[in-house]
């Protein structure tokens, strides 16, 4: 019997003190082991967070595979070790490791973050500390690996731009190559890190933020943002997969042995979103919509399926119910997964006749909910977001519902809109009373089971980047909280109210991550004070606090509220322009002007609306109407 | 093999009263696997299962399952060469095709070492367990004399005739679901002695073999044992590096017989 003793970064007595030792021992189903002396260019993939959320991330998956099928690259894991070991790492000076090969991250060529939220930032310095990176491009030298970010959080990279050597601006299935061909060309002539990085801007979506000198206006406003050489471009170009079809796709994802956030097999059915919802970053980013056919779905499905063990599978993508061929799909998907014995766990759909009796085939209506998200409680305030889900849609779904046993509904809204007034918040309480309304007036006495429950969660609104409300001042704590202790009342005083139950999330965190996602560079000296003084895991409630980041920046003299409180000027320009992202910012800007005159925008299916995605020759853009 | 389990009826389907064909497995897991606790190798075989197509029989409803269940939890960082799973299958297949097929998708680590058809209505793996043999590998103050001590203390702790295992004993090998249970139930002293069938030291390496009760009535665990034999030679800073299961018996017309074995037909 062979049993191999791979060899581990941990001993057994570090590996029993700490929960969950097998998060941090490699080995899963699918993962690659490749000889570290027979490839030219090692990668450590990072997710700055624990190992159950970012094996449950497709990205890394993705990213993961599509590298390993490159010969001369073999990519490994790397993700933050929790609190117990990131201590014992430090006391005997144990180096950051990658999971596959167990060697240090430092001996790496490279080093990619992928950002999927700004809550992470104090792990990235955790990520480069227990490695031995300089925190500061700037301060590395030969032997450390070129640091790479990528994922949402580079459309707007500044607060966080001196911490790494370049960024990728866009879908990473489409330009590694040739950064890694660049890469071991410049390696075999021996020219510098300095030089490469150089070389590397002419790739299209790579930005390196070294080399662009930042000037800014007294009022804290961006001056100027110039390329320090004439070839480096002035504007980086967001690159993404034009064939969604053709492009690789995970058929042997990783699969852990603890359970992780998502323990299943996932099919992404399509990137991008048809509708434009105003307050949306993840619309715009990865705009045009580009499906992947029913054909190429069942395919990858089977595959994964076989490939994993899994005994579940879901569809993923930012709004599963625009999909085309999502009915054939379905069947299809169903029929496969009965014979099998799979699971489907679905996606939040839009609720309809179909919908309903899909959910009626995969799941037990008794134990599951609807889910609708309104986002906004009056038709006005759903017209200002562009949020095309009327009242109606809503009633007439939940009527369906009713009538075919479901008793329980989940609301998600937003509090903090721009233009939101007292009675849009109280219109939430308002919708959800004519929802548990109608479930009595649809269900008769003797059906029911039970009261109907409604939940319904606000969260505070956060203003991004490459939305319409780029321009808008966030709510401030007081006001947020003022508005949901009134939707709080509101609700109360419902005739329904003992069917609903209220919450809102955390304020806190929602204002640290607007000043995150609106800053500039002057940012990064409070991420690094917030670091050092504590800061880790703020995703995580328990281990978040607010009054350090506050401190951290007003010790560093950043002027926090200049970013998220007042509304930006229509020619102000952004720390984020230099991205370009497909939408134009004069669209944009129109946007933001028909949100204040609530006018909605037709979505990229009835009709374009001209955003600029077109540019890129792909998705429903060249689609015929 | 591997699409078996899609032929949607066999035979057993169309039977009226169908007969449950439980198949016993005999595996074995080294190396950084060892670290996965319970639930991880539960799951870790569900998915084995899928992936090798063998015809197991899932459970009615929503959120069909296999029905599986195992001998004995393997906990955190416990190596064996002698644990046992059961597995419900929908129609015969032979146990050696079984075990190729569930072979050919095991990873890194884990094997399966045997298999056996159960004869109907026997007893579950878990109620079957009876005793089981250990091996621990020992590291001390003084490599140069180590055998002599283990050889010396084992001797020794044989020789008493009361063991008391007090608090609950956090040790290198029990899992976090292991711990609570037994801070739980062992809050009074008990007396193990009567469960530690027999203890002895190797000659040329520094390891200890055992073979402990695992009963309901009476379940020893290897640390605790290890740790009490430890107690008594404090000076020696013994630590046990490795604990590995090498077998399960269930009893069989009152002699110890491998779980194995009682599965195979007669
Ligand atoms: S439906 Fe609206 S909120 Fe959802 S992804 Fe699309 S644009 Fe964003
Ligand atoms: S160009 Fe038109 S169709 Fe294409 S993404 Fe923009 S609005 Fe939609």
């Amino acid at each position: 019997m062979d049993f191999s003793e791979r060899k581990l970064a941990l001993s057994h007595e570090i590996l029993m003190q700490v929960e969950k030792p097998s998060q941090y021992t490699g080995g899963e189903l699918n993962s690659v082991m490749k000889k570290a002396d027979q490839v030219k260019v090692r990668f450590a993939m990072c997710f700055p967070d624990i190992y159950e959320i970012g094996m449950s991330h497709l990205g890394m998956q993705i990213l993961y595979g599509l590298m390993n099928t490159y010969e001369d690259v073999w990519c490994e894991r790397v993700f933050s070790p929790w609190k117990d070991l990131d201590a014992i790492m430090r006391r005997d000076h144990i180096p950051l490791f990658a999971l596959e090969s167990q060697d240090p991250v430092k001996e790496f060529d490279f080093l990619g973050m992928t950002l999927q939220y700004e809550m992470c930032y104090a792990n990235i310095l955790q990520v480069l500390d227990l490695a031995g990176i300089p925190f500061h491009a700037t301060e590395r030298n030969e032997e450390d690996p070129i640091v790479i970010g990528g994922g949402p959080c580079v459309y707007n990279t500044e607060p966080i731009a001196e911490f790494f050597d370049m960024f990728y601006i866009g879908e990473g299935e489409v330009m590694y190559r040739r950064l890694f061909d660049l890469y071991e060309e410049c390696k075999e002539k021996g020219i510098s890190r300095q030089e490469f990085l150089h070389k590397a801007t002419q790739i299209e979506g790579i930005y390196v933020p070294s080399l662009y000198d930042v000037e800014y206006n007294e009022d804290g406003t961006l001056k100027s943002m110039t390329p320090k050489y004439e070839d480096v471009p002035e504007r980086v170009r967001k690159v993404l997969v034009k064939d969604m079809d053709a492009s690789y796709y995970p058929e042997k994802p990783v699969v852990p042995f603890i359970r992780a956030a998502q323990d299943r097999a996932v099919l992404e059915v399509q990137r991008g979103c048809i509708r434009g919802c105003r307050f949306c970053q993840a619309g715009q980013i990865y705009k045009p919509v580009r499906e992947r056919n029913v054909d190429t779905l069942m395919k990858h499905a089977e595959a994964i399926l076989q490939n994993t063990g899994y005994e579940e599978i879901s569809l993923s993508s930012l709004s599963t119910s625009d999909h085309s061929g999502l009915k054939e799909l379905l069947e299809e998907l169903i029929g496969e997964c009965n014979r099998r014995k799979i699971n489907i766990s679905l996606p939040s759909l839009r609720i309809d006749a179909f919908s309903l009796d899909v959910m009626n085939k995969v799941q037990d209506v008794k134990k599951n909910s609807l889910t609708f998200a309104p986002e906004a409680g009056s038709q006005r305030m759903r017209n200002v977001i562009n949020k095309g889900l009327t009242q109606d849609d809503i009633l007439n779904g939940a009527t369906l519902a009713f009538k075919g046993g479901w008793n329980k509904v989940k609301l998600y809204f937003m509090l903090g809109l721009p233009f939101e007034q007292e009675d849009d918040v109280r219109a939430i309480a308002e919708l959800c009373n004519e929802i548990a309304k109608v479930y009595y007036e649809t269900v008769p006495k003797d059906q029911r089971n039970g009261r109907v429950q409604i939940t319904a969660s606000s969260s505070f609104f956060v203003p991004k980047p490459f939305t319409a409300f780029q321009w808008a001042p966030m709510d401030t704590m007081e006001h947020f909280l003022d508005k949901a202790s009134l939707c709080k009342r509101s609700v109360r005083e419902q005739l329904n109210q003992k069917s609903i139950t209220y919450h809102y999330h955390e304020a806190g965190t929602t204002i640290i991550e607007g000043i995150f996602a609106r800053g500039d560079r002057k940012v990064a000296a409070a991420i690094e004070w917030a670091y050092k003084d504590g800061a880790l895991f703020d995703a995580w409630t328990e281990q978040f606090s607010y009054e350090r980041w506050i401190k951290a920046f007003e010790e560093c003299g950043v002027d926090y509220e200049n970013y998220i409180f007042r509304e930006r000027g229509e020619d102000e320009l952004f720390p984020w322009d230099y991205v370009d992202c497909g939408v134009k910012k004069e669209w944009l800007l129109n946007e933001w002007r028909r949100a204040r005159q609530e006018v909605t925008t037709s979505n990229c299916r009835d009709k374009c609306s001209g955003c600029g995605c077109a540019s890129y020759q792909c998705g429903i853009c060249v689609k015929k109407r | 093999m591997q699409r078996l389990r899609l032929c949607k009826l066999s035979v057993w389907d169309l039977c009226e009263e169908k007969m449950s064909i439980t198949v016993r497995f005999k595996f074995a897991r080294k190396g950084p696997v060892r670290y996965l606790g319970h639930l991880d190798m539960l799951r870790y075989f569900q998915k084995a299962v899928m992936r090798s197509g063998i015809p197991a029989k899932y459970t009615e409803g929503f959120h069909p399952h296999q029905i599986m269940s195992f001998a004995y939890p393997l906990g955190v960082a416990m190596e064996t060469d002698g644990d046992y799973m059961d597995l419900e299958l929908t129609e015969e297949v032979s146990p050696e095709e079984l075990s190729d097929a569930l072979n050919a998708v095991m990873q890194e680590g884990i094997r399966i070492c045997g298999a056996a058809r159960l004869p109907e209505k026997a007893p579950n793996a878990m109620a079957s367990v009876a005793a089981a043999d250990y091996e621990i590998h020992v590291d001390g103050a003084h490599p140069e004399k180590l055998q002599d001590v283990l050889m010396t203390a084992a001797v020794n702790l044989m020789k008493e005739e009361v063991l008391l295992l007090g608090k609950p004993q956090e040790d290198a090998t029990s899992s976090a679901d292991h711990r609570k249970k037994g801070s739980k139930k062992e809050k009074k002293a008990k007396d193990i002695r009567p469960g530690i069938l027999s203890l002895t030291a190797e000659e040329r390496e520094p390891v200890l073999r055992m073979r402990l009760l695992s009963g309901s009535a009476l379940n020893v665990r290897p640390a605790d044992v290890f740790s009490l034999l430890a107690e008594r030679v404090p000076e020696e800073e013994l630590c046990a590096v490795r604990i590995i299961r090498k077998e399960i018996y269930g009893e069989k017309d009152g002699a110890f017989v491998p779980l194995l074995d009682m599965g195979a037909e007669a």
